[in-house]
């Protein structure tokens, strides 16, 4: 009888190895229809990424970001446990003050990159809905600091196969995670549940001049 | 500037801190909240990226280091800046990192990360005698990486949890484990321990010049994210976190780390 169980036990433990041997082997899946989406998107940027005129570089990435980002999702994120919690009127204030905002950040942050051209490397599908795109600059000049920094953008693909971009990221610093820890922070710190929502609301519009 | 100047200098930095210290502490609050803050993390149950459970006392620290950091800290990089080229300001930067790389290779060995230990060893060679005792960087295009470590990193290699985050004025952004893991490296440097004129002109000079080389590529992206974010501290509390997981995983990035976007349906259901 135990030499029964002990044969069950020796063949389950097998089973579990060579089943984690196999998970942790098998390559990491790339998704082509993601990478061919951020190229089109990195193609579309590059005459923007050279404009010399600021305010046409911000409305050339204003209307990237309007066309590509998926704001909602991105607002409701960055909410994290409070999402829940926002009221209808408070949606309609927060959404398209969250949009100015967010759109702010991505102007300045590409802002940075004037005059790159931008290739996508790489993939990695955590989900078939949540795809990992990589990039890196096509020509560096020798010793430029950004020639080996890596350039991510997190594609969502909702129920009907259309893609969105959800975050951007640098050397695995997300921009979106990074709102989210500020947003919950301001919540919590102001009384949490809608009042907290209230004060974050009204940062934002001072911040927006909305 | 001789090193009792120095000396005089920085133990007014230090008295300044600790005058500043004092007002943000009143301002906030009763000074005894400091334990009161530390008590109220520990049965903070908070998880995820930005378990802060110190935040109170963090955020105290952070308007110390505010202070310092307007008062002291950007007026004297900008006047750096002012009356230095561009490529005397990358010489120091590059002199610092060398004579920092004995450390380096220790946490290396200390990991198991031998390649990455030749390398460094490399570096230092080559930048040390070729790169004039460390001040140009020839190693680089000869194609061998600068890269960084510390004994924070390499507790989190032996397994160490980072342990409540922590913000200290001077010293910014940090973590239990990662403060622990600069005292040792400090430790490691056979100047602090020596008690000679030499010695103590090294400590002072390398340490101002250090704070100004790390401060003055900063001064604008840090005023961008003050001037863009909407809690300046949670945002370098998060920027600080992402880039020390790299750091720790020595650039193996890991994308099943990152936070769900969500439960789709959930979404779905909120739209």
């Amino acid at each position: 009888m135990l030499n029964t169980v002990g044969r069950i036990l020796t063949r389950t433990v097998w089973a579990a190895v060579c089943a984690s041997v196999f998970l942790l082997t098998s390559p990491v899946h790339a998704d082509d229809s993601a990478e061919a989406f951020v190229q089109g998107i990195l193609d579309e940027a590059e005459p923007i990424l050279e404009l010399d005129d600021q305010a046409a570089f911000f409305d050339g990435i204003e209307e990237l970001v309007d066309k590509y980002v998926d704001m909602r999702r991105v607002g409701f994120f960055v909410l994290g446990q409070y999402a829940r919690q926002m009221s209808d009127a408070q949606k309609e204030e927060y959404f398209p003050l969250f949009e100015k905002y967010a759109t702010r950040i991505y102007q300045n942050t590409l802002s940075d990159y004037a005059g790159q051209k931008l290739n996508v490397t790489s993939s990695v599908d955590r989900s078939e809905r949540d795809i990992i795109v990589n990039s890196k600059i096509a020509n560096p000049v020798p010793g430029d600091p950004l020639a080996d920094a890596v350039f991510h953008w997190r594609v969502y693909r909702n129920r009907d196969g259309e893609m969105f971009i959800f975050d951007a990221g640098a050397n695995d610093v997300w921009l979106a995670i990074e709102q989210q820890s500020q947003f919950k922070s301001v919540i919590a710190n102001n009384g949490g549940g809608e009042t907290g929502i209230k004060a974050l609301i009204d940062q934002l519009r001072d911040q927006v001049g909305g | 500037m001789d090193a009792k100047q120095l000396t005089a200098a920085l133990a007014a930095i230090f008295m300044l801190s600790a005058a500043t210290g004092h007002a943000q502490m009143t301002e906030a609050g009763d000074p005894s909240d400091f334990v009161e803050d530390l008590k109220r993390g520990e049965a903070d149950t908070t998880e995820g990226a930005d378990s802060d459970p110190w935040e109170g006392f963090n955020r105290k620290m952070f308007a110390v280091n505010k202070v310092i950091d307007d008062g002291f800290l950007v007026p004297s990089a900008k006047v750096y800046r002012a009356v230095t080229h561009k490529k005397q300001r990358k010489g120091l930067r590059n002199l610092l990192a060398n004579a920092r790389t004995p450390i380096i290779l220790i946490n290396d060995l200390l990991q198991g990360e031998f390649k990455r230990a030749g390398e460094t060893a490399s570096r230092f060679v080559v930048n040390t005698t070729i790169g004039f005792g460390g001040m140009g960087d020839p190693a680089e295009r000869m194609g061998i990486p600068q890269h960084s470590e510390d004994f924070g990193q390499t507790l989190a290699v032996w397994g160490a949890p980072s342990g409540p985050y922590l913000f200290l004025p001077f010293f910014g952004p940090s973590s239990i484990r990662d403060g622990f893991g600069a005292a040792v490296d400090t430790a490691a440097d056979p100047v602090i321990w020596l008690r000679t004129d030499a010695a103590r002109y090294t400590r002072f000079s390398r340490a101002g010049a250090t704070a100004l080389a790390l401060r003055e590529p900063l001064i604008e992206p840090l005023a961008d994210i003050e001037a863009n974010s909407l809690d300046y501290y949670a945002s370098l509390r998060s920027f600080y976190m992402q880039a020390r997981k790299r750091e720790i995983a020595n650039g193996r990035t890991n994308f099943e780390d990152l936070p769900d976007i969500g439960d789709f349906d959930e979404f779905d259901e909120i739209e």
